[in-house]
């Protein structure tokens, strides 16, 4: 993990692996960041790895809601994304925000489906001459 | 019978014997009056004469040039005023062109003028007409975003408070469903 000259993706695919394994990579990657002076690359780091573990069939999604989202609606949510990016393992990370008004948006490394309410009042809005 | 008159010159002559004395005539007299007249008629023709016919001729030179200058300036004038005619016929003539002239230009910028104040007054009315149109497309734009405005602000306002955690349920249902 000292190896500075090493790629991001290169980074994020190791961890990727020790994530799968079980592992906890998050000391490993504050180290590797501190060390390397790439703090500000957190985020980029943190997608990198989300597209790696995606790429290893273990997709982390974040979903947005207005409300709390009931266990079936999750499990409807995770063998749709199931299906629609053939990853064996959905994880979601929830976020409520109220001034979503409804529905849901549902984020992956490399896909983004907003069907909120908020979306499409924005859209409306967007749509003014 | 004898004439009276015969009577009388046989008388008279018979008394003097001379005719010139009886007439009264004295021949020396007469001798030195005829020189005189003569001398007087010399003096005359050679001095007197000749002034006097100088004067007469040059008078009359003077005369007749006067007349000749008369008829020269009747002549002239005559001529000038025949000129005057033929330059007051010009004038009139060209004074009748310039007229006919200023007439048509005037026509041509009357006829000018109207074209441009018809094609002015057609640009404004067009311009008038694309001005309404903006002004009425504006006019559809600002309502159409007003009117987006506020069904955005009503389903905010209306949808944030009556939706609730089962009808959001059936949303992301029927979302999902949809994507799937």
């Amino acid at each position: 993990m000292a190896q500075a000259r090493l790629s991001r993706r290169k980074v994020a695919a190791l961890l990727a692996d020790e994530l799968i394994a079980g592992q906890n990579v998050t000391n490993k990657l504050a180290a590797y960041l501190i060390e390397s002076k790439k703090t500000r690359e957190l985020s980029l780091y943190v997608r990198d790895i989300e597209a790696a573990l995606s790429d290893r069939g273990a997709l982390l999604a974040n979903i947005a809601s207005s409300h709390q989202l009931a266990d079936d609606t999750q499990n409807t949510i995770v063998d749709y994304l199931k299906k629609k990016t053939g990853a064996k393992n959905v994880y979601l990370r929830q976020d409520v925000d109220p001034s979503l008004l409804g529905g849901v948006r549902i984020e992956t490394p490399d896909q983004r489906l907003d069907t909120t309410l908020r979306h499409r009042l924005n859209q409306l809005t967007a749509s003014k001459m | 019978m004898t004439n009276p008159l015969y009577n009388f010159a046989t008388t008279e002559h018979s008394a003097s014997g001379d005719i010139f004395t009886s007439l009264g005539i004295n021949g020396q007299m007469l001798l030195f009056q005829a020189v005189a007249f003569l001398i007087l008629v010399f003096v005359l023709s050679k001095w007197v004469f000749p002034v006097l016919m100088k004067a007469v001729d040059d008078r009359q030179e003077a005369i007749e040039a006067s007349a000749k200058a008369a008829e020269a300036a009747e002549k002239k004038a005559a001529d000038a005023e025949e000129q005057l005619h033929e330059l007051m016929k010009e004038a009139r003539a060209e004074a009748k062109d310039i007229v006919a002239t200023a007439k048509e230009e005037a026509n041509a910028m009357i006829a000018s003028s109207e074209e441009k104040a018809k094609s002015r007054a057609e640009k404004i009315v067009q311009d008038a007409h694309e001005q309404l149109e903006k002004d009425i497309i504006a006019a559809r734009k600002a309502l159409h975003n007003d009117t987006i405005d506020l069904v955005a602000l009503a389903t905010e306002k209306i949808v944030g408070k009556s939706i609730s955690e089962s009808i959001d349920k059936k949303i992301i249902a029927e979302a999902v469903k949809e994507q799937a």
